[in-house]
């Protein structure tokens, strides 16, 4: 009988790196926020009998993950590994702080780490067996989502450093929460303003493409740091010659560059994926269409858009991912959003300063990867059909 | 009725179509036919204006093409091009009722127009009416692709090699429909083909393109008895032509008293049916017989008699 | 008629641009690290208590960023260190930069002369490298300056340092001050940290790791404060002197001329040891740098 009918291959994968990495140091303790800590395992966080049920949940997970045909039992291994790694951290951070002094500090370390994204790989596998549907898709990602706001409201983990740095700066973090949206989610809105009707150009006369894609390839291969910095005296003299700019809040430093920026980079994308979406109807569709009286506008809205839809929003998706990580940059000019954390915890030495500006970056850009890709998915209009 | 006045279309000095006239009366099928490049494309979109004729002018029942929009003419002329367009997002019924849509049509009588078509169509609209293109044969899609540039009941019927991606069986069966949908909507139809065997079987009258110029503008008969340069005569061809001019007269023509061994025929049946099956069977003659009564029967003599007056 | 009616609208315009520019609020930045926090917002909230508009622009980015800045009219006011002066002027070979006078003045100077720029009263706190050694040695050995250091060292002091490569191999710094203050650390009483990462020297010798009791630091680092090391005085004037000092547009200045009054009595009052102690709050700590600003100027009476 062969291994790869009973046993998932992936979930062996899953269960031997799951149990390698509870090998490796689970938390660390640091004397204080600005320096390296201690190693931890996993079996070392606190009395055994509080650590023992967490281990339990994490071995037992991974060992569920292993049956090939029952993905129901394989997703329920993951949901309880999850609840074992989050049980550890729960038990771990308090007991571990428990006498180590003021300024003491437990965080997450790389067995942690390991396991979590080992044990969301082991969800994501066993999802994806199940051939969800985006809506389905889109219910999953809301009640992870949500168990998480959960666990983080509750304060159960609000002993990691982490939490503790955001605790000092709520007011801050929500501030940055909402430039750094406005920074992804803006930019990528005016790219779409932008270069949607200019896609559409440059789809129509092919000169115009031949003219303005070598000039958009072009702003890609510009270096952020070295974009970003261009910006500071090209909207510094517009803020200060330009009446009314600097009303705006047109300036060299702050959002006003950094904006700017991002949207120079979503421009290609954006127009080159346009003018693919656009190029997708299939030409004899359109030629049929002039035949029958639809004017070019017509035939644009019912013919070439809602064919070349998914392709286009698949051009915003990359570009939205992109900027909301890009969009950390901003921190290095002022322009807000989570870089300001990362930058802030690089000069101090504070590791999770850093992460407080980091995780949140990478959360929402994978939770925006899921959502841009289900919505790429309800725009297919052609069914899919077997012949 | 359809007037087309010295037509012309010059591409960068060369002379795609070289004045063409022509008059295309209603109700009846016209067949434009030549070899590629000889313009019956060019001249077909000219008509609707998906091409601008350089000079000339086509006039719809008196009323220049010129005088409204290419957009508007359009819909109100059918267009049914080879590879049938279909919209592959739309439902068949969406599909059908494009140009209706496009001339705000209410909801009902659209729907009330898919379905007739289906039925014309003998495409049953509860089966059909949601499917996607994709989930039709070749043979379906094309008749939706018809039925779409019927769907508004247009003055006038283009259709650009349409039955050119059929299979040889249903490419018969195609031109059977179109011929037997004419019939019965008395549509004004001019379809181009390179096909001089379907331009006879479907044609009222034939253009014969070559060169930009019009050739020979006449019946199926007149083409083929006289043709009026060599190059119709090479486009019905030495060999085929008896076989092609028989198969234009239908058996009642020559249909005489008396009886005759194996299978019948039809009366509709043409002489060179009659011919092929007398000659398959090794008989001299063939019966005639329409809905079970027994009319009579032809032989070969009054084929050969016949093909030789070829009047 | 129609000429009038533009003219009354061309003035009213300008004087609604003159208007809104002389109503203008002070931006007051910083540079994105612990001291930039701490100072920024103790300049800000100094300027608010006195009734000034204020915008704030804190931790802006590294010193390129917010001299830019500066300089383009994009910000009003920053704290800067004298020492860097040095690089803005291209004098970084000069003796001047080595005594705190001396490098304040020349500073005010040049930024005065060639950019409008005015250089307020520092505070007496030098945040360049140095050496501190752990409270306990610091008390035996009553060591208090770099020449007791190079003297408790010559003479056979048990030492061991933790530095950066940096530190230990270029000639202005160890090297330098080795020279000066007659002393010669052998391999041996050296650990060397690649990077130079303060907080992980200061960790060394707080926790006495490898048997480090002396650290390379920056003069008002937070770790120093948190751990209890001492700084070596830099008596000699080895190191190039760097003590912060708010530094703002003329042009400002002249429409805010209370200002000097308002922020150099608090930079005086800024000790290379409160600096330590208020940097430790924020870096170690982990309190938020305005909060702690607004803590201190509450203590001091600046603020009710």
């Amino acid at each position: 009988m062969k291994a790869g009918t009973i046993v998932s291959a992936p979930g062996l994968l899953f269960g031997a790196f799951g149990l390698a990495a509870l090998l490796t140091p689970f938390m660390t303790l640091a004397a204080n926020r600005i320096v390296a800590g201690d190693g931890i395992m996993a079996w070392n966080l606190a009395e055994p009998s509080a650590v023992l049920p967490g281990l339990a949940a994490v071995l037992l997970g991974l060992a569920l993950g292993l049956p090939a045909d029952l993905t129901k039992v394989r997703l329920a291994g993951s949901v309880l590994g999850l609840a074992g790694l989050l049980w550890l951290a729960v038990q771990g951070a308090p007991a571990l702080l428990d006498g180590a002094g003021e300024y003491a500090r437990v965080s997450p370390a790389t067995g942690f780490w390991f396991l979590l994204v080992i044990l969301m790989l082991l969800m994501a596998d066993a999802l994806a067996a199940m051939s969800p549907g985006p809506l389905m898709r889109g219910a999953v990602l809301a009640a992870v989502l949500g168990v998480l706001a959960v666990i983080l409201w509750s304060g159960a983990l609000s002993d990691l450093s982490v939490l503790k740095e955001y605790a000092s700066r709520r007011d801050a973090f929500g501030r940055e929460l909402l430039r750094h949206l406005g920074l992804a989610f803006g930019s990528v809105a005016a790219a779409a303003v932008i270069g949607f009707p200019l896609g559409v150009l440059c789809h129509r006369r092919a000169r115009l493409g031949g003219a303005i894609l070598p000039v958009l390839s072009f702003l890609q291969t510009i270096p952020s740091l070295a974009m970003f910095g261009l910006m500071i005296p090209i909207l510094g003299w517009v803020g200060n010659t330009v009446p009314g700019a600097q009303a705006i809040g047109i300036a060299g430093i702050g959002f006003a560059p950094a904006y700017l920026a991002l949207v120079l980079y979503s421009l290609l994308p954006v127009v080159g994926n346009t003018g693919a979406g656009l190029a997708a109807a299939p030409p004899a569709a359109l030629e049929a269409a002039r035949g029958m009286g639809m004017t070019p506008g017509q035939r644009l809205l019912r013919v070439e858009l809602p064919l070349g839809l998914p392709i286009i929003l698949t051009g915003l998706r990359i570009v939205l991912v992109q900027n909301i990580g890009l969009a950390v940059i901003a921190g290095l000019i002022g322009g807000g959003g989570f870089g300001t954390f990362v930058f802030q915890g690089l000069n101090q030495t504070a590791t999770d300063l850093i992460l407080l500006g980091a995780l949140p970056t990478v959360a929402l850009a994978l939770a925006s990867a899921i959502v841009m890709d289900i919505l790429v998915d309800l725009t297919r209009r052609i069914p899919k059909v077997s012949p | 009725m359809i007037e087309i006045d010295s037509i012309a279309k010059t591409y960068d000095g060369i002379k795609a179509v070289d004045g063409v006239s022509m008059t295309v009366e209603t109700g009846t099928i016209t067949v434009i036919v030549g070899t590629s490049g000889s313009g019956k494309t060019t001249l077909l979109r000219m008509i609707n204006r998906l091409e601008e004729p350089t000079s000339g002018e086509v006039r719809i029942n008196g009323a220049s093409t010129l005088s409204v929009k290419p957009h508007i003419l359009r819909r109100r002329i059918g267009y049914a091009i080879q590879g049938h367009g279909l919209f592959p997002h739309y439902t068949v019924a969406r599909n059908i009722g494009a140009v209706p849509e496009l001339l705000n049509w209410s909801h009902d009588k659209i729907r009330a127009r898919v379905d007739e078509l289906l039925e014309l169509f003998s495409m049953e609209p509860a089966q059909f009416r949601d499917r996607y293109p994709a989930e039709l044969s070749g043979g379906q899609q094309q008749r939706v692709g018809v039925a779409r540039a019927l769907a508004s009941r247009p003055d006038l019927l283009l259709m650009d090699e349409p039955f050119g991606a059929l299979d040889p069986i249903i490419r018969t069966r195609a031109q059977e429909d179109l011929r037997r949908i004419q019939q019965r909507l008395g549509s004004t139809i001019m379809l181009v083909t390179h096909d001089m065997e379907e331009a006879i079987r479907l044609g009222d009258r034939i253009a014969v393109m070559d060169g930009g110029k019009l050739v020979q503008h006449g019946t199926p008969a007149e083409i083929i008895s006289r043709p009026a340069t060599d190059f119709v005569a090479n486009m019905v061809g030495d060999v085929e032509r008896p076989l092609r001019l028989l198969s234009l007269i239908p058996l009642s023509e020559v249909v005489e008293d008396g009886d005759a061994p194996g299978d019948a025929l039809s009366p509709e049946a043409s002489l060179r049916d009659a011919l092929s099956a007398c000659l398959w069977t090794g008989r001299t003659a063939v019966p005639i017989v329409q809905g079970g009564t027994h009319l009579g029967r032809v032989t070969l003599g009054a084929i050969r008699a016949r093909a030789e007056a070829h009047e | 008629m129609g000429s009038r009616i533009f003219t009354a609208a061309t003035v009213a315009g300008l004087s609604a641009m003159i208007a809104y520019a002389a109503s203008a609020d002070i931006t007051v930045s910083s540079k994105i690290d612990t001291e930039g926090g701490l100072l920024g917002n103790v300049i800000a909230l100094a300027l608010e208590d006195a009734g000034l508009p204020v915008e704030r622009r804190l931790q802006l980015g590294g010193t390129q960023v917010v001299r830019q800045a500066l300089l383009a009219n994009q910000i009003d006011i920053y704290p800067e260190y004298t020492g860097n002066a040095a690089f803005f002027f291209n004098e970084a070979d000069s003796d001047v930069w080595k005594d705190a006078d001396a490098a304040h003045a020349r500073a005010a100077e040049l930024d005065a002369a060639q950019n409008n720029i005015i250089w307020l009263d520092p505070a007496p706190a030098n945040n360049t490298w140095a050496i501190a050694v752990t409270g306990p040695v610091a008390q035996d050995n009553s060591l208090i300056t770099m020449s007791d250091f190079g003297v408790w060292v010559a003479s056979g002091g048990e030492v061991k340092l933790a530095a950066s490569t940096e530190f230990v191999s270029s000639p202005s710094v160890l090297p330098a001050m080795q020279d000066t203050y007659g002393f010669a650390l052998s391999p041996d009483q050296t650990v060397i940290l690649s990077g130079g990462d303060t907080a992980a020297t200061i960790q060394a010798a707080a926790r006495g790791t490898s048997g480090v009791n002396a650290a390379m630091v920056y003069g008002t680092d937070g770790g120093v404060g948190a751990t209890g090391l001492v700084v070596m005085v830099d008596d000699k004037g080895v190191q190039p002197v760097y003590e912060p000092t708010p530094i703002m547009r003329a042009d400002v200045l002249k429409e805010y001329p209370t200002i000097p009054d308002i922020l150099n009595p608090i930079f005086a009052g800024l000790d290379m040891a409160t600096l330590q102690k208020l940097n430790g709050r924020i870096q170690v700590g982990g309190e938020p740098a305005e909060a702690v600003a607004r803590d201190y100027l509450t203590q001091i009476g600046v603020l009710d």
